[in-house]
């Protein structure tokens, strides 16, 4: 696992599995989370494939994907920004907390617990 | 998306010796290919082959949509392994030479790359250190408007500082083309995440032959797939 800094954001690089969802899962999460504020420019694409030493189409394809995603926007000769939607990254943060409830209850059901089981579970855990 | 380069049961015997033993293989343009596997997988006689050096006793090759052949070289960079330059060429003496002789170089290029490598214009190839010696041979294919660049074992005996000049040459160099650009190495931690798609070599054959994403999804890194298939005596 490789750690690297750029433009004050830390990347984890794990050459052992897939870069691009790497990548991607990173700027979502610091998206998420507020580590990158509304607004805030993220590095170049030139610059991040410099930093973490990868092909820089890796990193376009991701960028892609974030776009897509309506989390960042490109302006045209500045560079590629986080959204300024409170919005867009609210629905963002809810369908992050829906996977992770999926996946949860996923992981619990193939365990066999029912759901009187989780409920219980949650309840302890409070 | 077309292949730039395809091989089917070439097979080339030296002596008794099989160099490549019905290698088979696509590979798709505009990418950046590892090709990877011990000494004397068949590297090295593949990329020969590629521009003509080495005649396959049998099976398919082709290049560009063609046999190799000299006339389609010009669209072709080969930097050879352990290659040398003229020990009396200062670096913008090369660039001369270069201009006159291979074709579709761009001095331009060539001036950025050796800035942003830091070597210096006025240096002999006499007093260069092996580092500098390859940065000026990588250069001199990497200045070249070529659909193909082939670079054969580009960091064999550099010192690392030169090893990283030279992948941020090829990443910031990446980024403004559109080629396929063939790399054998045997320092795969620091470049693996360059490559796009890997040829994996041993015996003279393709044993693994995809996106390395998927190759990284299936197997972990190259450096982990590299140690857990090749058991034999390796330089790592």
């Amino acid at each position: 696992m490789d750690e690297r800094q750029v433009g004050g954001l830390n990347f984890q690089i794990d050459f052992s599995q897939p870069l691009y969802e790497q990548i991607l899962d990173q700027f979502r999460s610091s998206i998420a989370k507020g580590e990158i504020d509304l607004g805030e420019k993220i590095p170049s694409v030139r610059e991040l494939a410099q930093v973490l030493k990868i092909n820089p189409n890796t990193v376009m394809r991701a960028y892609q994907e974030l776009e897509r995603d309506g989390l960042t926007e490109k302006r045209r000769g500045q560079g590629t920004f986080v959204t300024t939607s409170q919005e867009k990254v609210r629905q963002f943060r809810h369908q992050l907390a829906q996977e992770y409830i999926d996946a949860f209850i996923q992981h619990m059901e193939n365990l066999g617990y029912t759901w009187a089981d989780i409920e219980a579970y949650m309840k302890n855990k409070r | 998306m077309s292949t730039v380069i395809q091989c089917r049961d070439v097979i080339k015997t030296y002596d008794d010796k099989k160099a490549l033993n019905g290698l088979t293989l696509d590979i798709p343009e505009q990418s950046i290919v590892g090709v990877l596997g011990p000494n004397g997988c068949g590297k090295s006689t593949f990329f020969r082959s590629l521009v003509g050096l080495v005649q396959p006793d049998s099976g398919v090759l082709e290049i560009l949509n063609q046999k190799p052949n000299w006339r389609n070289n010009a669209d072709i960079a080969y930097l050879p392994d352990r290659a040398r330059w003229y020990p009396n060429h200062t670096v913008r003496r090369a660039f001369d030479w270069a201009e006159s002789f291979l074709p579709h170089f761009i001095r331009e290029q060539a001036e950025k790359l050796a800035d942003f490598m830091e070597l210096d214009l006025d240096l002999k190839a006499r007093g260069m250190s092996k580092g500098q010696e390859a940065r000026l041979m990588l250069i001199l294919c990497m200045a070249r408007d070529v659909p193909v660049v082939i670079l054969d074992e580009p960091f064999s005996g550099i010192d690392v500082l030169s090893r990283e000049q030279i992948i941020e040459g090829i990443i910031d160099y990446l980024h403004e083309r559109e080629q396929t650009i063939l790399i054998s190495t045997h320092e795969i931690h620091e470049i693996e995440g360059l490559f796009d798609f890997t040829v994996l070599m041993d015996k003279g054959k393709a044993i693994w032959t995809g996106r390395t994403e998927a190759l990284r999804a299936e197997y972990g890194s190259m450096h982990q797939v590299f140690r857990s298939l090749y058991k034999r005596g390796l330089e790592l």
